[in-house]
């Protein structure tokens, strides 16, 4: 019997767990007004402090949004130039910026993102594990949170410096660092505080806060990067001037 | 040496153009122009859906006209589908010019046989 009541607590305590954990399930998008319309390609209006070193990076950087934006864009996302690749991950933070929704799917011991975008998932682990970079760094990182009151702490390193930390082409190290803190200030939204800290690539900490809306009607549809080859059609014929 | 030097510059510049279509940055905001004429092709497909209609100027002349919209992922939750053009519908877009001066619009407006077809995503 005492092996039977072992083996109900066990089910039975990750549901409590996540009884009293606040729920940031449901299906997300970026919101951005009049005043936040540098979200369209950085987490910040200002421009975040950077060492010599990654100056010189940035300078190589040719973004296709913001303020420096090219028509030829070396994007690791989205290049515009026939000899880039493209569609690699937009990583940690820079994922929050790619237009598209996620989702948040919580369970007891760990928080999933879902994003729409190239259908990429970030797993951030609650379960007390300390952090694993077995694996070397990767695009996304090694991400573990734990709970502050209402709000996710998320700690994540581990990453690559293969990404741009957001759409204007900042530049980062594999001594990237960074902290989201997730809460939800209102049944409709969802906050993400991000603190960057790179010591590498900046003179200071930086970041921003984002504001995402729920959308209890939308669900998380396939978006394939690669299917920009769909473009070479249309995009011979663009090219053409009209007669 | 010198002719060398120009196909080069040729063909360095060819890419450039034909792949400027990420962000604003292949359009002029500044020149938008509407058209009208008869859906030839409606493809709903990733990265951004895309238009082509036939456009017969007052000469006779048909040129046929692209736009480009969002992505599918988009327009779907503001109501729209894969068969919301069909070939011989009337159509009317609105948008930015191509910077490369090509009859290709990256389109702020949609008209359909006489119906706006909104892109904002709801609730």
């Amino acid at each position: 019997m005492p092996h039977c009541r072992n083996l109900i607590a066990a089910f039975l305590f990750p549901l409590a767990a996540l009884a009293q954990q606040p729920n940031l399930s449901g299906v997300w998008n970026l919101l951005s007004s009049p005043d936040t319309r540098y979200l369209a390609y950085s987490f910040t209006r200002e421009e975040p402090p950077m060492t010599d070193w990654a100056k010189e990076k940035f300078k190589l950087t040719r973004p296709s949004f913001g303020p420096r934006s090219f028509a030829d864009s070396n994007d690791p996302v989205n290049p515009t130039t026939v000899n880039a690749v493209g569609c690699f991950p937009p990583g940690t933070p820079r994922i929050y910026l790619q237009p598209f929704p996620m989702e948040i799917v919580q369970t007891p011991t760990r928080v999933m993102e879902i994003f729409e975008f190239n259908h990429f998932i970030r797993q951030i682990w609650t379960d007390g594990r300390p952090h694993n970079t077995d694996l070397g760094p990767t695009w996304f990182g090694d991400s573990v949170g734990k709970w502050e009151g209402d709000t996710l702490v998320v700690d994540t390193i581990g990453l690559n410096d293969k990404t741009w930390l957001d759409r204007a082409g900042h530049p980062h190290s594999d001594q990237l660092h960074v902290v989201e803190r997730m809460r939800r200030p209102s049944q409709k939204t969802l906050e993400i505080a991000i603190t960057i800290d790179d010591p590498k690539a900046y003179t200071k900490t930086w970041g921003g806060s984002i504001t995402f809306g729920l959308h209890p009607t939308w669900s998380i549809t396939e978006m394939v990067c690669e299917d920009n080859v769909n473009f070479e059609e249309f995009l011979k014929n663009e090219s053409k001037p009209a007669k | 040496m010198k002719i060398r030097t120009i196909f080069l510059a040729l063909a360095s510049a060819v890419p450039i153009s034909l792949f400027a279509h990420h962000g604003a940055a292949g359009y002029n905001a500044k020149d938008v122009e509407t058209v009208t004429g008869t859906a030839v092709d409606f493809q709903f497909v990733n990265p951004h859906v895309l238009v082509t209609i036939s456009v017969k100027d007052p000469n006779g002349v048909v040129t046929k006209w692209q736009g480009e919209l969002t992505s599918p992922n988009h327009l779907v939750r503001a109501g729209w589908n894969a068969h919301s053009i069909k070939a011989g519908d009337t159509v009317t877009i609105t948008g930015a010019r191509a910077l490369t001066g090509a009859p290709a619009l990256r389109i702020s407006k949609t008209v359909v046989n006489g119906q706006e077809l909104k892109t904002e995503m709801g609730d």
